[in-house]
C-alpha cells in the first residue's frame, strides 16, 4: 500500500533522512517512532508529497506521491505534528471549509465525530485549548473517511479519556481495513493499537519490528520503598538488578513471579509501583544489547 | 481556480481591502471636491508658495486648471501608487507565504486540490482585488466628476491613466507574489517585497527635485506613470500597458510553476 523505497532527503545542515526502505501493508497499524528531530516527520512531509527527495520515492498504491499527491489526497486523512489552521475561522467553519475543499458530501461521519469527542466547534480556534485544537484537527484527518491516515503524534493535547477514544476509533478503522502510519511516545498506546513499529534515529532507520516481539522484550521494573535500609543488600545479593535513588529501589523483574515475590517477601516493602517504560527505551536497550 | 479557497481568502482579507479602498476613496473625494475650475488658478498661486522641491517631490508639479490633468498630478503620483502597493505586499504574504510558514498550507495541501490551482487561485484573488480597489475608485471619480463638474473630465485619457497605473501595479504584484512563492520565511519576503516598491517610490520624487536627479528616474518602475506622456498619447498608454501586463503575466506564471516545484517543509 505504501512503499517507502531508497528514501533520502538531506537538508543542507547534512541532518535528514538516510536511504529509508519499508512497506505499510492494507490494514495494518504501523508506529513510527523516534526522538525528536530524528526523521519522523521528513519522512512524513514525502509520504505527503510535500518535499522533493533527494533520492528515492514514497508510492501510495504504486503511484508516486510527489508526482500525484493531489490526486492521492483523496484517499489520504493527514493530522499534523504542529496543527496550524486559519486563525481567524471558528472550529465549524474549518472543518466546513476542509471539506468543502474536499468536495465533501455526506458530513455524517464528521459530526458523529464531533460528538466523539465532545469537540465544542463553535469557537475561534485562536481561542482554543491545545486539547481542543487536537480534536479539531482529529475530526479534519478522519471526516472523509480516507483509506490511508497519517497521523503525526495524535494523541498529544488530549487527556486520557480523550486518548483512550482516540485509540478505540484507531482500532475501529482498522477493522474497517484502513492503513495508518502512526508516530508516538507511548508505549502503551502503540502496544495497544500497532501491528508492527519502526524505530528512527539520526535519520536512519534502526529496527522494525512486529509490536508483539517488542512486548517480549520489556522488561518490567518496579520501585520500591521499604523500611528497612538492609533491604537493599537483600536484594542485590538474591540476583536482581536494583538501583538506589532517593530512598528508592528500582528492581528490575529478571525472575520469574513466583521467586521475585519470595524475595520481596523477605524484606520490609511500604509501597510497590511499576515504572513506565516507553517503547524507545525497549528499542534502544535491545538494539544497544546486540551491538 | 478553486471558489472555497477565493472565499476564504477574502474572510482572511476583507479589513485591508476595506481600508485600502476607504483611504483612496478619501482622497478622491477630497481632490475632486477640492477641484474649481475658477479656483484652479488660485490653488496654483497657493502652491507656488510652497518649496518648490516639496511640489515636485510629490508630483504636484504643472497641476492643471483642467480637471484630468489636476487629478493625474494629485493622485497618480504618490497616492494611487502607495496605498496599492501596501495592498500588494500584504496580500501577497497572507495569500501564500504566510500558509507555508506556519504550516497551515498542510491543510490547502492535503486537499486533492494541486498545487498549481492553489497557486493559480492565490495570484487572481490578489489581481482581482486590486483591480476592484482601483475599479471603484475610477467609477467614483468618474461619476463625481460628472455630477460636480459636468464636462470637465476628460474621460478617455482619464481611464487610460488608470489603466497604465494598474498595469504597472500589477508587474509589483507580481514581483511580491513570486517572492511569497520563493521564500519560505514570511519576515524576508515581506522586507523584500516592501522596501523595493519603496524604493521605487522614493525615486521616483527624488528624480524629480532637478536636473541633478533626474538620471535617478532610470532606476525606478514608476517612470513608466509619465502622467503627462499618458494623458497626452494614447500610443504610449497602450505601449506600457503591453508591456507590464505582459512581463507582469510572465512573472506570475513562473511563480506558480516554481510553487509548484518547490520542496516544502511544512
Amino acid at each position: 500500500m505504501i512503499e517507502i523505497k531508497n528514501l533520502s532527503q538531506i537538508y543542507p545542515s547534512g541532518k535528514g533522512i538516510f536511504n529509508l526502505n519499508f512497506t505499510v501493508e492494507k490494514g495494518e497499524v504501523f508506529g513510527y517512532l523516534g526522538p525528536n528531530g530524528a526523521g519522523k516527520t521528513t519522512t512524513i512531509r514525502n509520504i505527503l508529497g510535500f518535499s522533493n527527495a533527494t533520492e528515492g520515492q514514497v508510492t501510495i498504491q504504486n503511484q508516486d506521491a510527489r508526482e500525484h499527491a493531489a490526486a492521492l489526497q483523496k484517499i489520504i486523512g493527514y493530522l499534523p505534528g504542529e496543527i496550524a489552521f486559519f486563525d481567524n475561522m471558528t472550529g465549524i467553519e474549518f472543518l466546513t471549509f476542509v471539506g468543502q475543499m474536499r468536495n465533501l458530501k455526506d458530513l455524517q461521519k464528521r459530526d458523529a465525530l464531533i460528538e466523539r469527542f465532545q469537540l465544542d466547534a463553535s469557537g475561534k480556534i485562536k481561542k482554543m485549548s491545545k486539547g481542543m485544537k487536537q480534536k479539531v484537527a482529529i475530526v479534519a484527518a478522519f471526516m472523509h473517511d480516507p483509506e490511508v491516515l497519517i497521523l503525526d503524534e495524535p494523541t498529544s493535547g488530549l487527556d486520557p479519556l480523550m486518548q483512550n477514544i482516540f485509540l478505540d476509533l484507531i482500532l475501529e478503522e482498522k477493522k474497517a481495513g484502513k492503513t495508518i502510519i502512526m508516530s508516538s511516545h507511548i508505549f502503551d498506546e502503540v502496544q495497544k493499537v500497532c501491528d508492527r513499529a519502526g524505530i528512527i534515529k539520526e535519520g536512519q532507520l534502526v529496527a522494525i519490528e512486529a509490536v508483539n516481539e517488542l512486548k517480549a522484550m520489556k522488561t518490567e521494573t518496579f520501585i520500591l520503598t521499604t523500611s528497612d535500609p538492609e533491604d537493599f543488600k537483600r536484594i542485590s545479593e538474591s540476583g536482581l538488578k536494583v538501583q538506589k535513588k532517593y530512598n528508592k529501589l528500582y528492581v528490575e523483574k529478571t525472575l520469574d513471579y513466583p521467586k521475585f515475590f519470595e524475595i520481596l517477601s523477605k524484606c520490609h516493602v511500604t509501597s510497590i509501583e511499576t515504572k513506565q517504560q516507553s517503547l524507545e527505551e525497549i528499542f534502544m536497550k535491545y538494539y544497544g544489547e546486540v551491538k | 481556480m478553486n471558489k472555497v479557497l477565493f472565499k476564504a481568502n477574502l474572510k482572511n482579507n476583507w479589513l485591508i481591502l476595506l481600508f485600502i479602498t476607504g483611504m483612496m476613496l478619501m482622497y478622491t473625494t477630497i481632490a475632486i471636491g477640492m477641484f474649481s475650475p475658477e479656483s484652479a488658478e488660485s490653488l496654483e498661486g497657493m502652491l507656488k508658495m510652497l518649496p518648490e522641491a516639496m511640489i515636485k517631490g510629490f508630483g504636484f508639479e504643472g497641476i492643471g486648471t483642467e480637471l484630468t490633468a489636476y487629478l493625474g498630478s494629485y493622485l497618480y503620483g504618490f497616492i494611487y501608487l502607495t496605498f496599492p502597493i501596501i495592498y500588494i505586499v500584504v496580500v501577497s504574504q497572507n495569500v501564500i507565504v504566510k500558509h507555508v510558514d506556519s504550516g497551515s498550507m498542510a491543510y490547502l495541501l492535503t486537499t486533492p486540490n494541486t498545487r498549481k490551482s492553489i497557486a493559480l487561485t492565490q495570484s487572481s484573488f490578489l489581481v482581482s482585488t486590486l483591480f476592484l480597489i482601483l475599479l471603484i475608485n475610477v467609477m467614483t471619480g468618474i461619476l463625481m466628476s460628472i455630477t460636480m463638474f459636468p464636462g470637465h473630465l476628460q474621460i478617455g485619457p482619464y481611464i487610460a491613466l488608470n489603466i497604465a497605473t494598474f498595469g504597472t501595479l500589477y508587474l509589483i504584484a507580481s514581483f511580491d507574489f513570486f517572492l511569497s512563492c520563493f521564500f519560505n520565511d514570511s519576515k524576508k519576503m515581506l522586507s523584500i517585497g516592501a522596501s523595493i516598491p519603496i524604493l521605487f517610490i522614493a525615486l521616483k520624487m527624488l528624480s524629480a527635485l532637478g536636473e541633478e536627479l533626474a538620471f535617478l528616474k532610470y532606476f525606478t518602475l514608476f517612470s513608466l506613470l509619465d502622467v503627462n506622456r499618458i494623458l497626452g498619447s494614447g500610443s504610449f498608454t497602450v505601449t506600457i500597458s503591453a508591456i507590464t501586463l505582459l512581463f507582469g503575466t510572465g512573472i506570475f506564471y513562473g511563480s506558480i510553476v516554481l510553487f509548484d516545484k518547490k520542496s516544502l517543509n511544512i
